[in-house]
């Protein structure tokens, strides 16, 4: 696998840094979670290839643990506010003098710096500074905030896989590690970096919400059929609208302009009127196979039993009989090899990462029975 | 920096490809931009630090010159339907063959095979057939995609970036180039991972938009001020909450948030098993 051989270390957080981590176990790398002892379960449900560590960061000698795990790994990965770590005497100055090859990756909300950076905040906070949220939303509603995809996972998670990517790719050719500062805020911001680029053009001249991307135009939308489900539509190009209209039994030459906004509204009820004349089905009997742009907007159960996902098996199921989606994206001579296995139990490896590391047989009891660490080899059910 | 020396030759296309390959720009790398003999302007807007080469693909002799520039390319970033770059004889056995350290990306809506691969969409569409659109929305309305910004730029151009990386990484083990399937549906389903872990779970036991964080919950949404602005709220833990509360002066909503929204949906976004317990797990996390 392409990751084959890196060493991760994981400081358990929320969303953002189990993602970021679990997408570099399934590329292969080994990852370690350390979570705090006490904890009951995995709150991320992102454990997928990692094992999990228990220890207690806040004592001193729970700290001097982690500086003998980051001494040998390549990537450490930590979710904290700005200054955290520094107070934990784990912060890069000392990490980086004991390992100058690791890659210290600070996943934050607001970053590293900055009046806001130590602050408390979630995605949607993150997602209003960034100012992409202020372009987000339906004609006279407030924005919104499509669920914590795109700055927990996108802008978060995903842009510091990449940071990460970067770095290690780098040091093939200095040998020696960074610092990355991947925030949030940010990440969102160049993510989106498309909408500073087209501020001034037509793109976004109307409103918010009135618009061809953010929901104005009756030919990029969702629509309700039949069965109260829906059809997505996205027939921007003259030719594919022409197949639209077709495929919705109208006539355009009994139809305004395509690009007449003012004419949007209209348009926009009487597409829904016609759409909610059939079933969802019905809509993907006519559309599927064409240039309309019409897709049926899968539900998470239904995608899995899609023909073009179950012949593309972009679902993979585990042990557990759970789906979730194959990695992306699909690599062909060393593609990810996502874990089959449960995620790990909180602590459940404890043990045997510190022997891996070097621990011995009687610091890891001295460890244990002084709380230090947290050992769950066998769990009950919870 | 630490893209330095690499060649990228990047195929024209609308938006996920160009931000790929302005993104791999950023870092270091030299991006050739491939664009059409008579085409006005970058529709894209993502140019930044590349060069435009203007080509035209379809005769034999411009696919020619396409590829000895890959020949001597690290990464050949192409947007087209499955089929065509081999169609035009410029397919990935051709160009590795001349080239083995040539990492080939395809970055599409639907990917490289299966009944969609060959059809037309946009953003939306994918969204919609990776299941994740029918997720986003408020009650009471239809699914809404929030601009282009999943699909085209998040699972498409920037795992597509991830893809490269990935494969220039490990051909600095191997030596060898790889071929990337990099595509829209599934980039943006592997993103949102986490709705399909969380599923069964109480974060989304509600209806669309009726959960914690779809707009179900008033502590965790946008409000319109005074001056028709807005601020974005976003307090779920109850230390926090509280802040909020105090801020807005109404210190009786606090009773509120029980009922608000369902305690357990809260209690599995947090860990916290019971309502009564203090959340000092995550107090190293909020110090």
């Amino acid at each position: 696998m392409a990751l084959q051989g890196i060493l991760v270390v994981e400081l358990a957080g929320l969303a953002p840094g189990p993602f970021c981590a679990m997408v570099l176990a399934d590329f292969g790398a080994r990852v370690v979670r350390v979570e705090r002892p006490g904890s009951h379960y995995d709150v991320s449900r992102l454990g997928r290839g990692k094992r999990s560590l228990a220890l207690d960061l806040k004592q001193p000698r729970g700290a001097a643990v982690l500086r003998r795990l980051c001494a040998r790994s390549d990537v450490l990965l930590e979710p904290f506010r700005s200054g955290v770590m520094e107070k934990l005497q784990l912060g890069p100055e000392i990490l980086q003098r004991d390992n100058p090859r690791l890659i210290y990756a600070r996943l934050t909300g607001f970053g590293q710096s900055g009046s806001f950076s130590r602050l408390a905040g979630h995605d949607i906070n993150y997602l209003a500074l960034s100012g992409v949220l202020s372009k987000i939303g339906r004609n006279g509603e407030n924005p919104y905030a499509p669920l914590n995809l795109l700055a927990d996972f996108a802008g978060g998670g995903l842009m510091c896989v990449l940071g990460i990517m970067m770095a290690l790719f780098e040091r093939t050719r200095s040998g020696k590690g960074q610092v990355i500062d991947a925030n949030m805020v940010e990440g969102t911001a160049y993510l989106s970096s498309f909408l500073w680029k087209t501020q001034k053009s037509s793109l976004w001249e109307a409103p918010r919400g009135q618009n061809i991307l953010d929901g104005g135009a009756p030919f990029y939308t969702t629509y309700r059929t039949a069965d109260g489900e829906f059809m997505a539509v996205g027939a921007v190009e003259p030719q594919f609208y022409e197949l639209l209209i077709k495929g919705l039994g109208l006539k355009s030459d009994e139809l305004p302009n395509q690009m007449s906004m003012d004419d949007w509204p209209e348009m926009k009820k009487k597409f829904a009127a016609v759409f909610a004349k059939k079933t969802k089905a019905e809509w993907c009997q006519i559309f599927d196979g064409t240039d309309a742009c019409v897709t049926p907007v899968l539900t998470l159960e239904e995608v899995v039993h899609h023909d073009h996902s179950k012949e593309r098996g972009s679902f993979i199921t585990n042990e557990e009989q759970s789906m979730s989606p194959r990695p992306a994206p699909l690599l062909s001579n060393t593609p990810a090899i996502p874990s089959f296995k449960r995620d790990p139990f909180v602590g459940e490896h404890t043990e045997e990462i510190l022997d891996e590391f070097g621990f011995s047989r009687e610091e890891i009891d001295q460890l244990k029975s002084d709380k230090i660490i947290e050992s769950n080899k066998v769990k009950a059910s919870l | 920096m630490a893209l330095q020396g690499i060649l990228v030759v990047e195929l024209a296309g609308l938006a996920p490809g160009p931000f790929c390959a302005m993104v791999l720009a950023d870092f270091g790398a030299r991006v050739v931009r491939v664009e059409r003999p008579g085409s006005h302007y970058d529709v894209s807007r993502l140019g930044r630090g590349k060069r435009s080469l203007a080509l035209d693909l379809k005769q034999p002799r411009g696919a020619a010159v396409l590829r000895r520039l890959c020949a001597r390319s690290d990464v050949l970033l192409e947007p087209f339907r499955s089929g065509v770059m081999e169609k035009l004889q410029l397919g990935p056995e051709i160009l590795q063959r001349d080239n083995p350290r040539l990492i080939y990306a395809r970055l599409t809506g639907f990917g490289q095979s299966g009944s969609f691969s060959r059809l037309a969409g946009h953003d939306i569409n994918y969204l919609a057939l990776s299941g994740v659109l029918s997720k986003i929305g408020r009650n009471g309305e239809n699914p809404y995609a929030p601009l282009n910004l999943l699909a085209d730029f998040a699972g498409g151009g920037l795992m597509c970036v991830l893809g490269i990386m990935m494969a220039l990484f490990e051909r600095t083990r191997s030596g060898k180039g790889q071929v990337i399937d990099a595509n829209m549906v599934e980039g943006t389903a592997y993103l949102s991972s986490f709705l399909w872990k969380t599923q069964k779970s109480s974060l989304w036991e509600a209806p669309r938009g009726q959960n914690i964080l779809d707009g179900g919950a008033p502590f965790y949404t946008t409000y319109r001020t005074a001056d028709g602005e807005f601020m974005a709220v976003g307090a779920v833990e109850p230390q926090f909450y509280e802040l909020l509360i105090k801020g807005l002066g109404e210190l009786t909503l606090l009773k509120m948030q029980q009922e608000a929204v369902s305690c357990q949906a809260r209690q599995t976004l947090l860990s916290v098993k019971r309502p009564s317990l203090q959340p000092k797990s995550w107090g190293t996390v909020w110090l």
